[in-house]
């Protein structure tokens, strides 16, 4: 594996990252990132802003151009390919859940969710709960092909049980990493490495 | 009296509803409608001891099987159909049910009993095989996710049985019975192993519940709405929840099980239909919504299905009300009678009131703007700044001062910074579960999505107005009001009500007393939620206090515990609610 491409890839889920930031998502040491991105600023493939690092723009397209060198065999690996395919069919519930978090059906009307409606939450959290214990054996089986999946299985775990403790902005806050925040960036990754495009 | 077949399983009839703690939630709210007169379909329990004695011993306890077929032959005779046999076949729901509401227990399984015998059965009854045939693929894709926990590729509707069958074998392993009374039997035991499922053991953990209290499961006739001109289906507001008027407000479609109306596939009726064809059933509606309404002290969101003309109540729960007509409906509950006045402040939230008295378009600025482009209203509010199509160019404008709108083609994680740093969002693809409409109404961003491909060569680099309530994307700075809360009668009603029963009196800026407040704005905690407090206890002695934070729900939290007699703060009534609910809760916890 390619450290530069793989802190690259890296950058490419985690925008406006820090150092532990990409290090954490990606299972690299921190001090190995934080020189890898000194180089990736020095060949002008990354930009540093106070402290946090984005692609250069002319940088993504050597990216995208070089994932077919690094991870043909995971395409190829059908327990990869299993797996995601089972993270597709789950992230139309997922999408659904988070609306239904954030809104409330008055009749056709959707109002926003103002989380006064105490049951209403814990159902949603309940049904986040039954979603993540079926999306944990998917982030298995693509972690037996790629081992560093396993970190967004614990990710996802942690804003989880936050949320079922009460911290019910770990469910969809987007400036954390929230439940919501972790799928997303998963579902990016998966992408990126299959070669798909985001459907809307 | 209530009828017991043995042990470990109960009926649910006539009488005095049996314990809570005994038949579970679900099964108490479908006794506790009987038993206020109103006709459900037949149901009987099983009850948590039976739960506690599997969970003890790792088996059912022996009697059990012959109690549940005694029940289930309840039913038949209850219904005139069979479990498992034509020419009328029984179908049941599974629901479990603990004495609390929990996270991770089992999930309703609908449709239990039909196999290849009884879905032909159920084709000649209603003269509809495709119904049939759907319902016994609905059953199989619950059984498989709910009871047998698994990820099922999506069954392709033409395949039929045996191979909807396998596709969930291959995919899990195990495949789902064809006999109706082992379907049955997996499905209750299912509910008593959610009982220790991960989430429901770290639910009671986390809430002091014992471990021993146990689940019911609760066994209920299928009705069906589908099987003539004389059966339908529908729910019925006891009022009307998107305006409050206190009127019911119903919808009947005839010919049709309950999922039709929820999927939105067919246009339901409104409930003067079912006046048309079945006045008798109708009346009785009516009537029940009234005692249901009195009887919960809340307005009521009613299933009802109508079976060859015999009213089956399903379910009845408070509704979830539009946020101007839960204050319309507190103050006209509390008016009536219904409730007390303490009670109708705290069934309105400080964020229901906040979004009334949000600023909206002037009506008579709308009728002249020009529209740019529309789309699908994602997230509430109102934004105005220039359009800006790069992330990275957002969020550098918003830092150096400037108003942008972030409009794409489309949202990713790459756009996050961009999106904060905006006053609203737009897109050209994406609905409301897209990521701009998820994380739009995550930041509480005006957010309009779904505009439209080649919307963007609109709007680059103009300046607009941004409505995401109505979706709409309007050129140029229009002109934003904020409703006065002072012309809502249900509004003043309500603030009048809360400042009775509020610890702290919150007064308009305009009021005369305003005037001898201390201002605290000029305190950098005061800014601060989690260090509001230390700036109050800058300023102490002083009677009321404004600026700052002072109108948020910690700025209230922190003047009432520092002995403030007032803060001043517009609008007057998200605060007042804010204070009023601290109070109560505090009493709660005495």
């Amino acid at each position: 594996m390619n450290e530069m491409h793989l802190v690259m890839h890296g950058l490419a889920i985690k925008k406006h990252a820090s150092p532990e930031d990409v290090a954490a998502i990606l299972g690299l040491d921190c001090d190995d990132v934080r020189e890898t991105l000194t180089k990736l600023v020095a060949a002008k493939r990354a930009v540093e802003v106070k402290g946090r690092y984005m692609l250069a723009p002319a940088a993504r397209m050597l990216l995208d151009a070089d994932y077919s060198r690094y991870y043909d065999a995971e395409r190829a690996n059908p327990a990869f390919q299993a797996g995601y395919a089972g993270f597709e069919r789950l992230n139309g519930s997922l999408k659904q859940l988070i609306t239904d978090w954030q809104t409330i059906s008055v009749r056709a009307e959707q109002v926003p969710n103002d989380h006064s409606d105490k049951d209403y939450d814990l159902k949603i959290i309940d049904r986040l709960g039954d979603l993540h214990e079926r999306v944990e054996p998917i982030i298995n089986q693509l972690a037996s092909a790629l081992p560093r999946m396993a970190i967004y299985g614990a990710k996802l775990a942690a804003a989880l049980e936050k949320a079922e403790a009460g911290a019910i902005a770990w469910v969809s806050d987007a400036k954390i990493d929230s439940y919501h925040t972790v799928w997303f960036e998963l579902h990016e990754d998966l992408l990126r490495l299959m070669r798909r495009e985001r459907t809307e | 009296m209530t009828l017991g077949f043995g042990q470990w399983t109960l009926a649910i009839d006539a009488g005095d509803p049996p314990s809570r703690d005994l038949i579970g939630g679900k099964a108490w709210s479908v006794a506790r409608m009987q038993a206020l007169g109103l006709t459900v379909p037949p149901a009987f329990v099983v009850t948590t001891a039976a739960c506690n004695a599997y969970l003890a011993t790792g088996r059912e306890p022996p009697e059990l099987e012959a109690e549940i077929d005694a029940g289930i032959g309840w039913l038949e005779s209850k219904t005139g159909r069979s479990f498992g046999a034509g020419p009328h076949p029984l179908l049941v729901s599974v629901r479990s049910g603990a004495p609390v509401s929990m996270p991770g227990m089992m999930d309703t399984v609908l449709n239990l009993g039909i196999n290849e015998t009884t879905e032909a059965a159920l084709a000649t009854e209603c003269g509809d095989p495709a119904f049939a045939r759907n319902t016994h693929k609905r059953f199989l894709d619950l059984y498989a996710h709910i009871v047998l926990r698994a990820t099922t590729p999506e069954l392709d509707e033409a395949a039929g049985p045996p191979a909807w069958r396998a596709t969930i074998a291959a995919s899990c392993g195990t495949s789902v019975p064809t006999n109706t009374r082992e379907q049955l039997r997996h499905a209750v035991r299912a509910v008593f192993e959610s009982w220790n499922s991960r989430r429901a053991r770290r639910y009671r953990q986390l809430h002091a519940i014992p471990d021993d209290l146990g689940t019911a499961v609760a066994v209920q006739a299928m009705v069906f709405g589908n099987l003539d001109a004389h059966s339908g289906t529908g729910v019925l507001f006891s009022r009307n929840p998107s305006t409050g008027a206190a009127e019911p407000h119903g919808e009947y479609l005839a010919r049709a099980q309950g999922e039709d109306v929820v999927s939105g596939k067919f246009t339901p009726q409104p409930l003067s239909a079912l006046g048309a064809i079945l006045p008798e059933a109708h009346a009785r509606l009516l009537d029940a919504a009234r005692t249901l309404e009195k009887a919960g002290r809340d307005v009521q969101d009613i299933e009802f299905t109508v079976e060859r003309g015999q009213l089956y109540f399903l379910q009845s729960r408070s509704a979830k009300l539009a946020p101007h007509a839960a204050v319309r409906i507190a103050v006209a509950l509390a008016e009536e009678g219904l409730i007390d006045r303490r009670s109708a402040v705290l069934r309105v939230s400080p964020d229901q009131v906040r979004l009334l008295l949000s600023p909206r378009i002037a009506e008579r600025a709308r009728a002249g703007a020009r529209v740019l482009a529309s789309g699908e209203p994602a997230s509430p509010g109102v934004g105005i700044g220039y359009v800006v199509t790069d992330s990275d160019e957002a969020e550098r404008r918003a830092e150096a001062g400037e108003a942008v709108i972030l409009a794409r083609p489309t949202t990713s994680p790459d756009d996050l910074h961009g999106m904060i740093a905006a006053k609203a969002v737009v897109t050209e693809q994406g609905g409301s579960t897209s990521h701009a409409a998820v994380v739009g109404r995550a930041l509480g961003l005006p957010c309009v999505v779904g505009c439209g491909k080649g919307a963007l060569d609109q709007l680059t680099g103009q300046r607009v107005t941004v409505d995401g309530l109505a979706g709409k994307v309007y050129a140029g700075a229009l002109e934003v009001e904020a409703p006065d809360e002072s012309r809502n009668y249900a509004l003043t009603r309500l603030s009048h009500w809360a400042t009775a029963e509020s610890p702290l009196r919150v007064i308009s800026a305009a009021s005369a007393e305003a005037t001898t407040a201390t201002d605290i704005s000029n305190d950098p905690d005061a800014a601060d939620l989690e260090r509001i407090g230390l700036a109050l206890v800058r300023v102490k002695g002083a009677r009321g206090v404004r600026g700052g934070m002072i109108a948020s729900h910690e700025g209230v939290v922190a003047a009432i515990q520092s002995g403030l007699e007032f803060i001043v703060a517009d609008p007057v009534l998200p605060p007042l609610l804010v204070a009023v609910r601290h109070a109560d809760a505090k009493v709660e916890n005495a």
